[in-house]
């Protein structure tokens, strides 16, 4: 956790950064382009761009699921099984019951991006709190803390969140409450530590002798200053978050109402790989585009937000 | 150095005490009752009043925990509803599936991920550097349950050059292992080149290269000795993980370890295994973290055991 704030690798600085052009320098403009800096920004803006396209070419579809000219997703023609793709108007052709893949995919991609998301914001929110908290108040609460996110990270996670799903039944809530559980150490662990770096800095004592409480200088001053770092690793975390419940539902642990998810259909698919490919290729690709999407942004969010960190801390000083 | 090893010795002990605990009151919490699903669906209420009382489970709660702590005590977790067998034994003898699977992937990715990092941290923000960069983010945003169906389907189905599944031959291990490398690779790797771009960047190395030291020596006795620690740990971190049953790929492949026993004894209600195999894989888990922060003074001299380790 301390890579992300550790400043970037630098190449040795050659040059001084543009901006100055009125003073003479051997330093031509062809040059700084060839720079590691400006090669990394452009880096990060083409991780920025694709991540979006990525994204959006699943999240637009799954989102307009309901409106799209397509069969619904429980329509069974046993007549129109396991046609391959484009055919008869099926994009990406029917499964074993003549239910057309593409609509499955997009139904089932509803409920996995909305626990996707809730889960998130549930254990983004808990995460920032207790960790904020165990990183300010430290003493006991932080101990208690850290005592509590060792015994998670040495337990068999995926089982078990299997237990909890195989006793309390796959319904929505039990499966985003699971996955936000699996998921809130991550982010106490780096806002503790964003805010044990913060609480030293004088603003903090500025606030203190102004007559603020304590819960309030954390709420109102450190937090803010904190929280667009954490939400950084918050978006990483929608990554795994959908790739968690795939793998829960192709274990047979994923919700099966509304709509069968992504992990639930391959796993469907399976037993056909040999005949009929693309019932486990196509659902998979599209969680794999979604995921890179997604993965693409934050990289490039993180490439971006570490360049000028620099400047910043220099000019604070 | 003893008295730390103890003390540590005591508190995974209670790591693992309080987990089996935890699962113990979880599964006793939750609907659906095992001797139900013992009995069959063709079983009288006599039939299920008899299981119930075979098995302690008409006692109250308390009762019931008592008798487990105690049993557990002794040694004994009970017999398996499913297996009719101690489900000691039954967790046992599905660990060797389990650890050697673990063992070839994690060598797979030491052996890949540490050489792939390295080359990408010396050609940091290359056009090719940038091409793995990519192909690394794809790797890691795979399903293990995709990429293990599709690679079974390239090389067992369409080109028969490897067996589907099953552990008769030295040759059934290579498809599951590749599946759990793709993954670990694309993680470790990056961790690496991040580590080894730090120490390139740093004063240290500055200092001994205007020096004169030459660059393979630069990387070789300087950033990678430098880097060394939280590699091995997460190579650590994630071997222990896969010890507790690398559950979606054990699935996938049909290899019969810990974690395709677990879905199968989450499956069936089977408390007395459900039980075991929690404490058996805790219990390795915690073992194997211990060893790694046992290790570190071995790596990295100013580290010293009992005191704050570096992670």
């Amino acid at each position: 956790m301390t890579g992300a704030t550790r400043p970037a690798a630098n190449q040795p600085a050659a040059h001084t950064p543009g901006g100055r052009a009125a003073r003479p320098s051997r330093v031509t403009a062809a040059d700084l382009a060839r720079s590691g800096a400006v090669r990394r920004g452009r880096a990060a803006a083409a991780k920025l761009w694709a991540g979006a396209v990525c994204t959006l070419l699943v999240v637009v579809p799954v989102a307009l699921a309901r409106v799209l000219p397509i069969p619904g997703p429980d329509e069974q023609h046993l007549d129109a099984r396991r046609l391959p793709p484009l055919v008869d108007g099926h994009l990406f052709g029917t499964d074993q019951l003549g239910r057309d893949l593409l609509a499955r995919v997009l139904n089932g991609g509803q409920v996995s991006l909305t626990i996707g998301l809730l889960a998130v914001v549930v254990s983004g929110i808990i995460g920032i709190l207790a960790g904020a908290a165990a990183g300010y108040f430290g003493g006991w609460v932080d101990s208690v803390l850290s005592r509590l996110l060792e015994a998670q990270m040495s337990l068999p996670l995926l089982m078990m969140l299997l237990l909890v799903v195989a006793l309390f039944g796959p319904s929505v809530p039990v499966i985003t409450f699971v996955i936000a559980i699996a998921q809130w150490p991550e982010i106490a662990r780096l806002t503790r530590s964003l805010v044990i770096v913060e609480r030293e800095k004088p603003y903090v004592d500025a606030a203190r002798v102004l007559g603020l409480g304590r819960v309030s200088v954390l709420v109102r001053h450190v937090l803010p200053n904190i929280v667009q770092r954490a939400t950084l690793v918050v978006l990483l975390l929608l990554a795994q978050a959908v790739l968690l419940e795939s793998a829960l539902s192709y274990l047979g642990a994923g919700p099966e109402r509304p709509f069968a998810t992504w992990g639930r259909i391959i796993s469907d698919g399976q037993d056909y790989v040999t005949t009929s490919w693309w019932l486990v290729t196509l659902p998979g690709l599209f969680i794999v585009l979604l995921v890179v999407g997604v993965n693409l942004i934050g990289d490039g969010l993180r490439d971006r937000s570490r360049r000028p960190k620099t400047p910043r801390t220099e000019a604070a000083a | 150095m003893v008295r730390y090893i103890l003390r540590r010795l005591g508190q995974s002990a209670l790591t693992v005490f309080l987990t089996v605990s935890a699962v113990f009151v979880l599964i006793r919490l939750a609907p659906g009752d095992p001797a139900a699903s013992f009995a069959g669906p063709m079983a009288t209420t006599e039939d299920l009043a008899r299981v119930r009382e075979q098995f302690g489970l008409d006692q109250p709660l308390p009762t019931q925990y008592l008798v487990f702590v105690r049993d557990m005590l002794t040694g004994n977790l009970g017999t398996s509803y499913s297996f009719q067998a101690p489900a000691f034994d039954v967790v046992i003898a599905r660990l060797p599936y389990t650890t050697t699977l673990a063992t070839s992937a994690i060598l797979v990715t030491a052996f890949a991920a540490i050489p792939l990092g390295v080359w990408m941290a010396r050609r940091a923000d290359t056009r090719r550097e940038a091409g793995v960069n990519v192909a690394g983010i794809a790797a890691q945003s795979m399903p293990e349950f995709w990429s293990g169906v599709m690679l079974l389907t390239v090389f067992a189905v369409l080109f028969p050059v490897l067996p589907a599944s099953g552990f008769a031959t030295w040759s059934g291990i290579v498809l599951p292992t590749i599946t759990v490398a793709l993954l670990q690779v694309a993680l470790i790797s990056r961790l690496v080149r991040r580590e080894m771009g730090a120490n390139l960047a740093a004063p240290y190395l500055v200092a001994a290269r205007s020096r004169g030291v030459s660059e393979r020596a630069l990387t070789w006795r300087y950033a990678i000795p430098n880097s060394a620690i939280p590699v091995l740990t997460a190579l650590g971190t994630r071997f222990a993980a896969m010890l507790n049953g690398v559950v979606v790929v054990e699935v996938v492949f049909a290899w019969p370890g810990v974690g395709s026993l677990v879905v199968r004894a989450l499956e069936t209600r089977d408390y007395p295994l459900i039980q075991a195999t929690v404490l058996v894989t805790a219990g390795l888990a915690v073992l194997v973290q211990l060893l790694i922060d046992l290790a570190y003074p071995l790596l990295d001299p100013r580290v010293r055991i009992g005191k704050a380790v570096r992670r």
